[in-house]
């Protein structure tokens, strides 16, 4: 294999890893703050981008527009979910929280089901279909336009977390509940705005990647893989989650290369099972000390 | 009073392919056969805590390995066939269940979920022996002379089956095992220091409600009569993970009444394909926040619970 084939396949692993680390990012926002998994993170993302889709549908809006309309609406849901549903079960085990998550994720892929079939829809992309030729490399403008896109996303989110106050409460929240309710954090505020934030990420992400995976009602399903990153990186931990995502999506496209063809699918499980089994704190996470 | 409601129970269950229609006696055993899963479900997620998204694999390896014997060897007696079905599936419980040992909680979840999958994939791959996504016709199940083909034949086949793996199952609950479940389920560090081996028994639950999915999904291939990979998904973990948590976690007539539930609503909704997870889904969200403990724990009890 020549070695700009193989630049063209790591940057294509570099695009979608991009996604997974978002799908990640998006998971350890409200493990940091409630300790519990997500499991409705892809839903909400498959939501967001349809209702940004069916505003481009509708009224041809500009694709800074839609981007905006899928952000404001996964906000809206984020925040519709925590204060209708999670916060009822706050005080509930976090087996149950993540029960009750599941149970969202298939009322929310029933409901695009429902209401835009569960066909497939091309959607509208920011960039150039011609791929960018720098001498015998090849590379597809999508993929350096996911990975440009997400990197200043986690450049925005990595100075909210350091420089902002909700992003220090945040923090605070991460570390320990209790504290930082005495230091007069509203822990309830901070749960709501870390879904918020969640589902915003998971809506930027779900416009990035709908142009090459075509929207559809199972493209919530890109969740799993984020978990696999999150479990990669360590999970908690936020460049885990980046690190865990770019390593997962460059290794998916390049174990077809040598594994057989079939393989394919199975690599972000049978990589998230090995992980666990071997070094279940991630790659950058640190074992975790626990107290009687 | 409690015994007798036990034997009319079981005469009409005996007599129920005479009373109802054929669909009705299908349909009865596919609730059984969810039964024997919720139960081994409940062994491992009810009882010690630990959360399997991944027991349609299980299940899966269960129904291939009863199906390929059965394929290869016709002669083979139902009983064997299944019992070999129900080890396989059981080392394979072992197989994960033992590096799990180091895992808790979410991390065991996305485990097992992951398990799910590859376990499908392999169905897929494996096609010389599986037939990949063409599926595979599973011939009538034989005990000697006796060729189970009729709808009723398979319902005894699976009632007998079932009858067992429940007595079974309440006999591992009431004793020195099953507390010593419970009270891992209650808290690790407290079993541990009363003396419960974490390891040993977390292991054992994995075995054993590995048996009891792989058991019923041999059964499962005998009374279906085909199976395929997509059958095998991760939408039938959920369900089954549905059945304990609309039962009852660690309550084996929860686990049945869980199973029953379930089957009926898949099997009523069968019209409303579209609307099918959206129902799951409320019924999953209603019973973590209105009931916790399930069908099981809304049902008065008239002696106290061991302890």
């Amino acid at each position: 294999m020549t070695t700009a084939a193989l630049i063209h396949v790591v940057v294509s692993g570099l695009a979608t890893g991009s996604i997974y680390a978002l799908m990640a990012i998006a998971l350890v926002i409200i493990y940091n703050a409630t300790r519990t998994l997500n499991f409705a993170q892809g839903e909400m993302l498959m939501i967001s981008t349809f209702v940004g889709w069916a505003a481009w549908e509708a009224l041809a809006l500009p694709l800074v527009v839609v981007l905006l309309v899928a952000v404001a609406a996964a906000a809206l849901l984020a925040w519709a979910i925590e204060w209708a549903v999670i916060r009822r079960a706050i005080s509930a085990t976090h087996f149950d929280v993540l029960i009750i998550t599941l149970g969202l994720s298939l009322v929310l892929r029933a409901a695009a089901g429902l209401v835009w079939t569960h066909d497939q829809f091309p959607f509208p992309s920011f960039f150039d279909n011609r791929p960018l030729v720098l001498g015998p490399v090849r590379v597809a403008p999508v993929s350096l336009g996911i990975i440009g896109g997400s990197l200043g996303l986690m450049l925005a989110l990595g100075a909210l977390f350091r420089w902002t106050r909700l992003g220090r409460a945040m923090r605070a929240v991460a570390q320990n509940q209790r504290a930082a309710r005495l230091m007069g954090i509203s822990v309830e505020r901070v749960y709501s705005a870390s879904w918020v934030l969640a589902g915003v990420v998971g809506a930027i992400a779900g416009v990035l990647i709908a142009p090459v995976v075509f929207l559809s009602s199972s493209m919530g399903l890109v969740v799993i893989n984020g978990f696999t990153a999150a479990v990669l990186g360590g999970f908690g931990s936020m460049p885990g989650a980046v690190v865990g995502g770019m390593l997962l999506g460059v290794l998916e496209n390049l174990a077809p290369l040598w594994l057989p063809a079939g393989i394919k699918h199975s690599v972000p499980f049978l990589l998230m099972i090995a992980i666990l089994m071997i070094r279940p704190s991630g790659v950058l996470g640190r074992a975790r000390q626990r107290k009687v | 009073m409690r015994r007798a409601a036990l034997v009319a129970g079981g005469a009409v269950l005996l007599a129920w392919p005479l009373l109802v229609p054929r669909y009705f006696v299908f349909l009865t055993s596919l609730i059984v056969v969810n039964a024997i899963v919720a139960i081994g479900l409940n062994l491992l997620s009810g009882y010690t805590n630990q959360l399997s998204f991944g027991h349609a694999g299980f299940f899966a390896v269960g129904a291939y390995v009863a199906a390929v014997l059965t394929v290869r060897e016709p002669a083979l007696p139902v009983v064997l066939t299944l019992a070999l079905a129900g080890l396989a599936t059981a080392l394979v419980g072992l197989a994960l269940g033992v590096p799990c040992l180091r895992l808790e909680g979410l991390y065991l979840a996305m485990a097992t979920l992951a398990f799910g999958f590859v376990v499908v994939e392999a169905i897929l791959n494996l096609d010389w022996l599986t037939r990949g996504n063409d599926g595979l016709a599973v011939p009538v199940a034989r005990l000697g002379p006796l060729a189970l083909a009729s709808d009723a034949a398979k319902y005894y086949l699976v009632l007998a089956v079932g009858a067992l793996m429940v007595a079974a199952a309440v006999n591992i609950a009431r004793t020195r095992t099953g507390r010593a479940l419970l009270a891992i389920r209650e808290s690790e560090i407290a079993a541990q220091a009363s003396g419960v081996h974490l390891a040993a028994y977390k292991t054992l639950a994995f075995a054993v409600s590995a048996f009891y999915t792989g058991v019923a999904g041999g059964l499962f291939a005998f009374v279906v009569g085909f199976i395929s990979p997509d059958a095998f998904d991760v939408f039938l973990s959920v369900d089954f993970v549905a059945m304990i948590i609309v039962g009852g976690l660690g309550s084996i007539p929860g686990s049945i009444l869980g199973a029953a539930v379930i089957t009926l609503l898949y099997d009523w909704l069968a019209a409303f394909q579209n609307y099918r997870p959206l129902f799951f889904g409320l019924i999953l969200i209603g019973c973590m926040l209105f009931m916790p403990g399930g069908i099981a724990s809304r049902v008065p009890r008239r002696t106290p619970p061991a302890r």
